[in-house]
């Protein structure tokens, strides 16, 4: 197959390109295009598909450009939304982080120094119920005392942070 | 009824012109306005509109994908920051950009998983018309299409049916122009061949 395009296709195509084909041609192109592979092809092909492209084109619905206006428009307010917001999502995570890590801390602090300040309730236990000396010895398994602030901490951030992200969406 | 209509809202869009400018430039953000203004859009979309979705028409050979590609591919452009302005650059340079922007998503469309691969998706839709409706290009050219790879129907398309330079079909495939030269040229010898064969046999029939 010969990959050299005729010298003379330039011509031709620029007639065809402006519609003067085979009119403004002089007969001798004419010749060349009749006898010429290159040409012959790219004439055939080119008429064929101008015709399929008119046809084609006329065959077109194109929707009224009021509609592709507002949708564009509506498009480049989100990404704005979507930038704007996105810092203010970030600081909300931030803050989400920070209090359950105090919470933890809080916690643990007070594991350590044998929540003292929960004897007070013992007062308000009624008499022969329950005891929270009994609950915070070691072998009544006190560290419930901690893993139920702890978990109760974790619903209720949780809960926080699904309000935030479907009220977000 | 009107407070709820309100409340159900988004606050961006209860604040009209929130984002005309003066918001997003304080907060350092490059808002991509539109290419052109309303009335330009318009009349560049009256004259562009129609050759994009023959283009996306007859490549995909699925007409409801070409116009929902048609209408993605002109948000897209409007959305644009980098589009070519109307003005400045030129309709024909915005007009590249566009069918750039269709053939791109064409292409994501074809790299879908569920989508038929490039080389698979046979030119139907035009067959699938009835007879009276066609005409004696389509007749010819329609069959000749369907052997095509849709590769070559876009780059025959954009190179006879638009009149698209090597160098312009490059940009719009993303194509190196060198090879593009090459596979245009093999694409016309071939549907050259088919379209002679194919009138041939129309002449034996008649």
């Amino acid at each position: 197959m010969r990959l050299t395009p005729c010298p003379r296709e330039n011509e031709v195509r620029e007639l065809l390109g402006r519609g003067q084909w085979p009119v403004a041609a002089d007969a001798e192109l004419r010749a060349h295009a009749a006898s010429c592979r290159a040409c012959g092809d790219f004439l055939l092909v080119s008429e064929a598909f101008q015709k399929a492209r008119a046809v084609t084109a006329a065959a077109a619905k194109v929707p009224p450009p009021g509609i592709l206006l507002w949708r564009a428009q509506l498009r480049r307010r989100s990404a704005v939304v979507e930038r704007l917001t996105r810092p203010l999502f970030g600081a909300e995570i931030f803050a989400l982080v920070t209090a359950l890590v105090a919470a933890l801390g809080f916690g643990a602090f007070e594991a350590r120094h044998g929540m003292a300040w929960l004897t007070w309730l013992e007062k308000l236990a009624p008499a022969g119920g329950w005891s929270w000396s009994a609950l915070l010895s070691p072998d009544q398994g006190w560290t419930w005392m901690i893993l139920l602030p702890a978990f109760a901490a974790l619903v209720a951030f949780g809960g926080l942070a699904v309000y935030l992200r479907s009220e977000r969406q | 009824m009107a407070s709820s209509v309100l409340t159900n809202m988004s606050w961006e869009f209860a604040l009209p012109g929130a984002f005309a400018g003066s918001a997003a430039d304080a907060a350092g953000e490059r808002v991509s306005e539109s290419p052109m203004d309303d009335e330009a859009f318009a009349a560049f979309y009256s004259r562009s509109a129609r050759p994009l979705w023959a283009y996306l028409a007859r490549v995909s050979s699925d007409p409801a994908l070409a116009e929902d590609l048609m209408q993605e591919s002109y948000v897209r452009f409007l959305c644009a920051a980098g589009a070519p302005s109307l003005i400045a650059n030129g309709e024909a340079a915005a007009r590249l950009y566009l069918f750039r922007i269709g053939t791109n998503l064409l292409r994501d469309h074809w790299r879908r998983p569920r989508a038929a691969s490039i080389e698979e998706i046979p030119e139907e839709f035009f067959a699938a018309q009835s007879r009276t409706e066609q005409t004696d290009s389509q007749i010819v050219l329609g069959p000749a299409l369907r052997r095509m790879k849709p590769r070559e129907r876009q780059l025959l398309w954009l190179a006879h049916a638009e009149g698209y330079s090597h160098r312009e079909i490059a940009q719009v495939t993303g194509l190196a122009a060198a090879s593009i030269r090459l596979l245009l040229f093999r694409a016309r010898h071939k549907i050259a061949a088919l379209l002679r064969n194919q009138g041939a046999r129309m002449g034996r029939e008649s």
